[in-house]
């Protein structure tokens, strides 16, 4: 049992252009090696306790496994990639951030952009090829040894979040695909549980195909999004549940987000998961009033909670007085031994990597700060 | 007042007619004056109908005619000239152990307002090769001695905007003594003699505001910033809180004669998107804001770096008869605010303080200088939105009833 506030984040850290050589074949792989173990590192420095490989061998969260499975080809975009309710709310904003740098992101990580200018189409069964798992996973075993930390925790994406834009030329159904996705996917989770790591499951197009489909009314929502939890919980079969670690968020892009779907529109569909600890954005200021919804949800017993307390849509660093307030309203709502203190989302390509850290510091900070106060009077 | 009134702190992104003339000015082109004075009617017309659309009680001209915040001032005052100096590395920013903590960040963060600064001066086809406006500085060379005329305008404008809109009072921002920056003494004696000369010559267009019959913002920066700034060049806390003090007195003593209940006094720590990881805090500044002859005290609350100073009313004593104007919305993010966050902002506020005298402001304003936006104007407009929408949730939650 622990008797303080532990500290964790989403995944995606600031990849240091070596490692970025690294993943598109100019650079040795030591040399991604070695940026894992400097990025663990810097976040045991900075006081993370539970620690990651800072996605470092993902081009992008959803896609990179695209580039894992055998029955995918690359293709022309079918529909523009980044539509739907906010960009129609707010069409003067996104045609600046079209035309100005660093407006909706931060940086120039190739990998990354490279894995969203075009997209994923099946075109024969889905077969997936663990190579690049094995590979992040020893480097991520490496990096740890002899590193304390409470634990250790790898992301992988959800089914439904690799299936948004992806085209489909074989299956028969999108269910089929889906499916296919879950099956495949099963696979990689499996290997990153049985390595001895947390495993977390990337699930932001969840939330954010609210947005994505102007169309869609609430029920059709909710249904589509239905199906796509079953798929999971079917590709998490067998694995324990405190072992899993589910993320939810509604897309990081530097927009308005006035047009997200409430938390309390989904939360159920999040907690019919099969994970042990729900990661939730609760820092920005569209989401931070939130908290209010889990005096009348209930968590159920031996879940978690790990609500973002730091940012990435803002450059300014939180107080720590700010984030100990966060956790605390938390702690007083779920129970302290039931909270983690998070961010909102990944970090990297989404701020200055120098602000990244100093983000996690004061994460770190602040959650001292709460274990004070919650453990002062026990 | 049985609700939570609506404001803002003032400057408003200006309409690209505006952007463009005042761009062209700066550059020391010659424009036709009846068309610029015809696209500051404009604007003005267009900004207030659209804070009173968007639910702001309490209006401003959105500081259309001032290039900025700060240096509109230097065109106003005979005494001070503008010359070009090199700038032989000199940040705009004021020096900082932010920028010493944070380098890499802040290199990135200069190298992107110098390009906005570049294409300021290519707006409207002028040449690229000309000086940019900020190789220039402001020298004071004589006696200040302040020229009415261009408040005159700004009074003309807002007046006849006003007139076709119904809200609950204007105010016309202004610059505090302490704020005014980028200004070399080369007449007076002594930086508190230069000082108290402005704070003369900044009471004649306090003065001329309040008897137009607005309310009087007076934005001073400038005063929380230095703090950060002296401890960064070796200063000690003392030192700042002298430098500030002095100049606390010049604004009280440029508010002389003035009527408290006009005044709205707005300190912020500075708008730039940085980390602000070493603002000063409010625990450590609050008795010199206090000390200033005001009704209203518009501060920042509404950013992660100060968002938990909420608290601080709960020791620190609001004197009475003022009202408290926190930030409930801010320029530091792209994400609009939802009202329930500003809501709840408003209302835990006002249990410190009373419901009466809380009001619904932001952060900082949304375009310190014609060329800047803190934020793309449609997202500025969203959040003002939000910021209404929370007041009227707010004061639903505080009085019980819907407003009326």
């Amino acid at each position: 049992m622990t008797d303080r506030i532990l500290t964790t984040h989403v995944g995606a850290l600031q990849r240091p252009p070596e490692a970025e050589a690294a993943l598109l074949g100019e650079a040795p792989p030591e040399a991604l090696a070695d940026a894992v173990a400097g990025v663990v590192r810097k976040q045991v420095e900075a006081g993370i306790d539970v620690v990651n490989d800072g996605e470092f061998g993902k081009s992008i969260w959803q896609w990179y496994v695209t580039e894992r499975l055998g029955g995918i080809e690359r293709a022309e975009h079918a529909r523009p990639p980044l539509r739907g309710r906010d960009r129609l709310a707010f069409p003067a904003f996104y045609a600046y951030a079209q035309e100005t740098p660093d407006v909706l992101f931060h940086g120039s990580d190739r990998a990354f952009w490279a894995a969203i200018a075009s997209r994923p189409v099946c075109v024969g069964p889905i077969v997936y090829e663990p190579a690049a798992v094995q590979r992040d996973i020893a480097n991520l075993k490496a990096a740890v040894e002899g590193v304390e930390v409470a634990d250790v925790f790898m992301p992988a994406v959800a089914p439904a979040s690799a299936e948004v834009d992806m085209g489909n030329e074989h299956y028969a159904t999108q269910e089929e695909l889906l499916w296919a996705l879950a099956d495949a996917l099963a696979e990689e989770y499996r290997l990153i549980v049985e390595a001895g790591f947390l495993l977390q499951v990337d699930d932001a197009w969840i939330p954010a195909l609210w947005d994505h489909d102007p169309g869609l009314d609430v029920e059709t929502y909710r249904a589509y999004c239905r199906a796509r939890v079953e798929a999971l919980n079917h590709a998490l079969a067998g694995i324990p549940e405190e072992g899993v670690r589910y993320h939810l968020c509604w897309g990081s892009w530097h927009g308005p987000h006035a047009t997200d779907i409430p938390l309390a529109e989904i939360v159920d569909l999040m907690l019919s998961v099969n994970a042990g600890t729900y990661l939730v954005e609760a820092a920005n200021v569209r989401h931070e009033h939130e908290y209010h919804l889990w005096e009348s949800v209930r968590l159920p017993d031996g879940k978690k909670l790990a609500p973002g307390v730091v940012s990435h849509s803002t450059n300014l660093i939180e107080h720590p007085e700010l984030v100990a307030e966060r956790i605390v309203r938390f702690a007083e709502r779920v129970g302290r031994e039931n909270v983690l203190a998070s961010t909102d989302c990944g970090m990297g390509s989404r701020i200055h990597p120098e602000l990244g850290w100093a983000k996690l510091a004061t994460l770190a900070e602040g959650a001292r700060i709460a274990t004070g106060r919650l453990w002062r009077a026990g | 007042m049985d609700r939570v009134l609506a404001t803002h702190v003032g400057s408003l992104v200006r309409p690209q007619p505006v952007r463009e003339l005042r761009a062209a000015i700066t550059r020391g082109e010659e424009v036709d004056e009846a068309a610029y004075e015809q696209a500051l009617a404009d604007a003005v017309a267009e900004v207030v109908r659209m804070q009173a659309e968007a639910g702001i009680d309490v209006v401003d001209d959105g500081e259309m005619s001032k290039d900025s915040w700060i240096t509109y001032l230097y065109e106003r005052v005979r005494g001070i000239e503008q010359r070009l100096v090199p700038l032989d590395g000199m940040d705009l920013l004021p020096p900082s152990r932010d920028r010493q903590a944070f380098p890499e960040f802040y290199a990135e963060h200069d190298a992107e307002l110098a390009r906005a600064m570049e294409n300021r001066v290519r707006v409207g086809g002028g040449d690229a090769e000309a000086p940019t406006a900020e190789a220039k500085l402001w020298f004071c060379t004589g006696p200040v001695e302040y020229d009415g005329s261009a408040v005159e305008r700004d009074i003309a404008r807002l007046r006849t905007a006003l007139a076709g809109v119904e809200v609950e009072d204007a105010f016309l921002p202004v610059v505090a003594p302490a704020s005014v920056y980028w200004l070399r003494n080369e007449h007076y004696a002594s930086e508190e003699e230069l000082v108290f000369a402005l704070a003369d010559a900044l009471h004649d267009e306090y003065a001329a505001i309040v008897e137009a019959g607005f309310l009087l913002q007076v934005d001073d920066a400038v005063l929380m910033h230095e703090y950060d700034s002296i401890l960064s060049l070796g200063g000690s806390v003392e030192d700042y809180r002298r430098w500030a003090k002095l100049r606390v007195e010049a604004l009280n003593h440029a508010l002389a004669g003035i009527p408290e209940e006009r005044v709205r006094y707005h300190v912020c720590f500075g708008s730039w998107h940085g980390p602000h990881a070493y603002d000063p805090p409010l625990a450590d500044v609050v008795d010199l804001i206090l000390e200033v002859n005001a009704r209203f005290y518009l501060i920042e609350q509404a950013n992660p770096r100060h968002e938990h100073e909420w608290r601080l009313w709960e020791t620190v004593a609001l004197p009475e008869g003022k009202v408290l104007v926190p930030g409930v919305v801010t320029h530091h993010t792209n994400v609009v605010e939802h009202p329930e966050l500003v809501a709840e902002r408003l209302v835990r506020l006002a249990g410190l303080v009373g419901r009466e005298r809380v009001m619904a402001g932001t952060d900082c304003g949304f375009a310190q200088a014609s060329p800047v936006q803190r934020v793309h104007p449609s997202i500025q407009w969203a959040k003002l939105e939000a910021l209404a929408e929370g007041a009227r949730i707010a004061t639903r939650q505080l009085w019980g009833r819907t407003a009326a």
